[in-house]
């Protein structure tokens, strides 16, 4: 977040302009697509709270103060397949951890559609995949990933320290589902956690992100 | 091509090991429900032509026929999604052309949107063979096709396509995948003959089309299919509005913080509701971005336009019209001063006057709704036989063969002696009006801006145009110093302002060969008759000269009146119909005048008929004739299919034109109808209306549709 941006927000808030901006044009404007305003880069992470497989509930606010990286997945997904058969998500996610980041992910298949599964089977592909999550989220609502607008599998977020949403897009830049294309590929995750743990501005904030539609209800 | 087919090898090579492992590592315990079994797509590579030609082009195309409920992708797939591609292993020395896609569908899945393709898609190469292939040893084009296909999930598939045909020499049959081809390559997205423009807020996008004098009602759906990520908000919907301007479609804005930038590309798909049901074109737009960019301050398009003005002087149809007053100036550099000044100043006002005037007409016919820019003059065939005797009577005065007198010219008068303010007035409005067939570098940039502006601005631009022409001799007049660097009088100037009279007849050739192409040879036959007209007067107003004042009274009468002839000449000229091209290879399809009983003459012999409601004025009716009529495709199809083409001019809006226009419920052109042929239809044939904009695929469909 630009320190303009949040000077001009609290204006607004402050001034009571933004509320009446916002009225009038919520009349004038086009109609947004199905899920509203989506998370915007820049902006403050919207929180939210969803059941973790061990039952607990599980929201940003759980998390105040550390870097977070929310990966939306769909285990079946072919382009999620490529990074996780690779060992690529995974070597991600431990070395994200390792640094104190938070990893949620997050599974917003709707019960009966692909990529959908019960709390032991996602703490069983955990496991069998070897992966290193500090937790998995099933939305199986879909309310946290309309919040964030996430289209795709793999669809990833960095937050920020301070809350602020620094990162929205596609893992990699090479939008295949072929395995061979992991090596080499510039890793928009990894950059914009290097340049949140550096204090710098993530260079490539909003990327397309590229994979299978997340099977929302 | 070996280096990238090995490759490609290798890549397929590394995915089937790896897509193995992973099967084998797979856990047991979490079902997979993405099936195996037959693939959802079947591809097969078809070819235009049956055989190779050496060295020639031609097109191929990967069909993908697509289980029912799923879909392929489009270049920009949308919100997710991933477009095919083709790995061509072709052998050494081919070429292949990148995949062209058909024009997409929105796909709504979920609340995401994708475009792509469902049923069926050809995605097209063009392919170049070797100019040194062998013939008689067959070929066969091998390549790797992957693709993803999506239903509810997706799943990555890809196929090896090959095709083995024969090398002869010679022009190919056609082969047994011509008409999938030729059936795909009219709905390939053709680009648009309309400008579009782009106009970005932080919540929203909308592109413009300037489509002008389009029926609202007639228009079924308009989207647009943006070809990069981020821009729009591709699930929103697009709002449409349809005015006398065009099309203009808004939509939410997407994610990308940067927004559209300077242009955003796309497809525009139209759809236009017909009596025999709707079709659908598309058309690739560029949509250039309003005040971002490239775009100009006033300032510096004033100044664009004053270097343009500047270099307008050096243009063949200027520079004589200039040297005639820099000639007048020679050896007046001391004398008289405040009469050059004068001069100086009339010449400018005359320039900018007749600036002034141009622009208001080009303004108001914009105002009107008429898309034209400068040279917008040179589209009438009038005006362009107009120029030509004016350009070719000046010549005449250069060469000496006419002179006529100081008012216009001032050539071999002295300023002191002939201090006629108002023929430097005239001459500046003459260097004016010989200006308009010319463009500068500079001038393009500066006038685009003016159009794009009130009035007012635009107006200022223009002016600025008209100082830049006038600024040579207006420094002259008004820096004696610089006067004094002319040379002196002498012989000299008669020999330069004679040669100066070539570039001039130059002018005057190409603006002949400008009324061939709207006029025809009887236009320029009766142009030419025009400038032989004005020659005979000229020469016998310069013979009568010496002689008694009976004789010299005579000789100004015929003159007159072979110039009135010429002048009576310029409407004929204009009215003649362009040339009918029999073969119509690059002149368009043949045409005649339309009547209402050549029509009924020609459907009583049962014989197809395409007619072509349109105006000089109908702009939208000129760019469908450039951009699709007159096309060789299109002249080729009615050729071979027997079609008659009548073009009726509604241009002076005759009331029997508009009653047929009435009769399709339509006020006003373009209107384009198909009446088929007797025999391809077993009932009474009911004539086709065609879309109000013209593609060459719409037209080719239609006669192949309507005829036998």
């Amino acid at each position: 977040m630009t320190p303009e941006l949040i000077g001009r927000r609290s204006f607004l808030a402050r001034t009571g302009t933004g509320l009446v901006l916002a009225g009038a044009s919520s009349v004038l404007l086009p109609p947004r697509s199905a899920w509203a305003a989506p998370a915007k880069v820049g902006e403050p992470a919207p929180g939210f709270t969803v059941n973790a497989t061990n039952g607990s509930p599980v929201g940003l606010s759980s998390y105040k103060g550390k870097i977070v990286v929310l990966e939306w997945t769909n285990h079946d997904c072919p382009y999620v397949r490529k990074h996780y058969e690779t060992g690529n998500m995974q070597s991600l996610q431990r070395d994200a951890t390792a640094q104190g980041v938070v990893w949620l992910t997050v599974i917003s298949s709707s019960e009966g559609t692909q990529g959908y599964v019960t709390p032991p089977q996602a703490d069983e592909l955990t496991t069998s995949r070897k992966a290193a999550p500090t937790a998995v989220l099933l939305d199986t609502k879909g309310t946290a990933g309309k919040l964030y607008g996430a289209t795709n599998t793999p669809h990833m977020y960095v937050v920020d320290k301070g809350g602020v949403l620094v990162y929205a897009g596609a893992i990699d830049d090479r939008p295949t589902s072929r395995r061979a294309d992991v090596q080499g590929a510039n890793n928009y995750v990894k950059a914009a956690l290097d340049a949140v743990a550096a204090g710098q501005p993530v260079k490539t904030p909003v990327t397309r992100a590229y994979g299978c539609t997340v099977k929302y209800s | 091509m070996a280096i990238r087919f090995l490759a490609a090898a290798l890549l397929v090579a590394t995915l089937a090991g790896s897509g193995l492992a992973a099967e084998a590592a797979r856990p047991p315990t979490v079902k997979t429900p993405a099936p195996p079994g037959p693939p959802r797509v079947s591809v097969t590579l078809l070819s235009e032509t049956g055989s190779i030609e050496p060295g020639a082009s031609f097109w191929v195309g990967i069909r993908q026929r697509i289980a029912p409920g799923w879909h392929t992708y489009w270049t920009n797939p949308g919100d997710s999604g991933e477009p095919p591609t083709v790995d061509w292993a072709l052998p050494a020395g081919w070429e292949a052309g990148p995949l062209v896609f058909p024009q997409p569908e929105r796909l709504p899945v979920g609340p995401l949107m994708s475009y792509g393709y469902t049923s069926e898609v050809v995605l097209l190469t063009r392919l170049t063979a070797p100019a040194g292939l062998p013939t008689g040893t067959p070929v066969t084009l091998r390549g790797r096709a992957a693709w993803l296909v999506c239903e509810k999930i997706c799943i990555p598939e890809e196929a090896d396509v090959t095709l083995t045909l024969p090398v002869v020499a010679g022009r190919p049959a056609p082969g047994a995948g011509a008409p999938a081809i030729q059936r795909t390559r009219r709905t390939v997205p053709t680009p648009s003959p309309w400008p579009a423009s782009l106009r970005a807020t932080p919540e929203t996008v909308t592109v413009s089309v300037a489509t002008p004098g389009l029926e609202p009602d007639r228009i079924a759906e308009v989207s647009f299919f943006p070809d990069r990520w981020g821009v729009i908000d591709h699930a929103a919907a697009q709002e449409v509005t349809i005015d006398r301007a065009g099309i203009a479609l808004r939509a939410a804005r997407g994610l990308l913080p940067e927004g559209p930038g300077s242009d955003l590309g796309g497809v525009l798909v139209i759809r236009e509701k017909l009596d025999q049901g709707e079709v659908s074109q598309a058309f690739v737009i560029k949509a250039v971005a309003a005040g971002s960019g490239p775009s100009l301050s006033l300032v510096a398009a004033m100044g664009l336009a004053l270097a343009g003005g500047l270099i307008l002087n050096l243009m063949p149809c200027v520079l004589p019209v200039l040297s005639i007053k820099a000639l007048a100036l020679v050896g007046h550099a001391e004398t008289s001063r405040g009469i050059v000044r004068r001069h100086g100043l009339a010449y400018t006002a005359g320039v900018l006057a007749c600036f002034a005037a141009l622009a208001g007409v080009l303004l108001a016919l914009r105002a009107g709704g008429a898309q034209i820019g400068w040279g917008f003059q040179l589209q009438s065939p009038l005006v362009v036989t107009v120029l030509a005797y004016v350009l070719f009577t000046l010549a005449l005065s250069l060469s000496g063969l006419l002179l006529i007198g100081g008012s216009l010219s001032g050539v071999g008068h002295g300023l002191a002696a002939q201090p006629g303010y108002a023929g430097s007035f005239f001459t500046g409005a003459l260097a004016t009006v010989a200006a308009t067939p010319c463009t500068a570098p500079f001038m393009g940039a500066a006038v685009g801006y003016a159009l794009t502006q009130p009035p007012a601005t635009a107006l200022a631009v223009f002016e600025a145009l008209g100082l830049g022409l006038a600024l040579p001799f207006l420094a002259l007049s008004l820096v004696p110093a610089w006067r004094r660097l002319l040379p002196r009088p002498g012989p000299w100037m008669r020999r330069l302002s004679q040669a100066l009279a070539f570039p001039l007849y130059a002018s005057v050739a190409w603006l002949v060969w400008v009324v061939s192409r709207q006029a025809g040879p009887d236009g320029v036959a009766l142009v030419l008759v025009g400038l032989l007209l004005i020659a005979f007067g000229a020469w016998l107003r310069h013979a009568a000269r010496g002689a008694a004042p009976r004789w010299r009274r005579a000789g100004s009468g015929i003159a007159l009146v072979s110039a009135a002839a010429a002048i009576a000449l310029a409407p004929l000229a204009a009215a003649s119909p362009p040339a009918a091209s029999p073969t119509g290879a690059s002149a368009g399809a043949a045409w005649e005048p339309f009547s209402p009983g050549r029509l009924a003459e020609l459907r009583a012999q049962g014989k197809p008929v395409f007619v072509n409601f349109t105006a000089a004025w109908c702009i939208t009716c000129l760019v469908n004739e450039r951009v699709a009529l007159r096309s060789p495709a299109v002249a080729e199809v009615f050729s071979r299919k027997g079609v008659v083409y009548l073009k009726a001019d509604w241009t002076s809006r005759s009331a029997e034109i508009a009653s047929i226009l009435g009769s399709f419920g339509r006020s006003g052109v373009p209107l384009y109808v198909v009446y088929p042929s007797r025999a391809a239809r077993t009932t009474t044939p009911q004539p086709r209306v065609l879309p109000q904009i013209l593609t060459e695929g719409t037209i080719i469909e239609a006669i192949e549709k309507e005829t036998l």
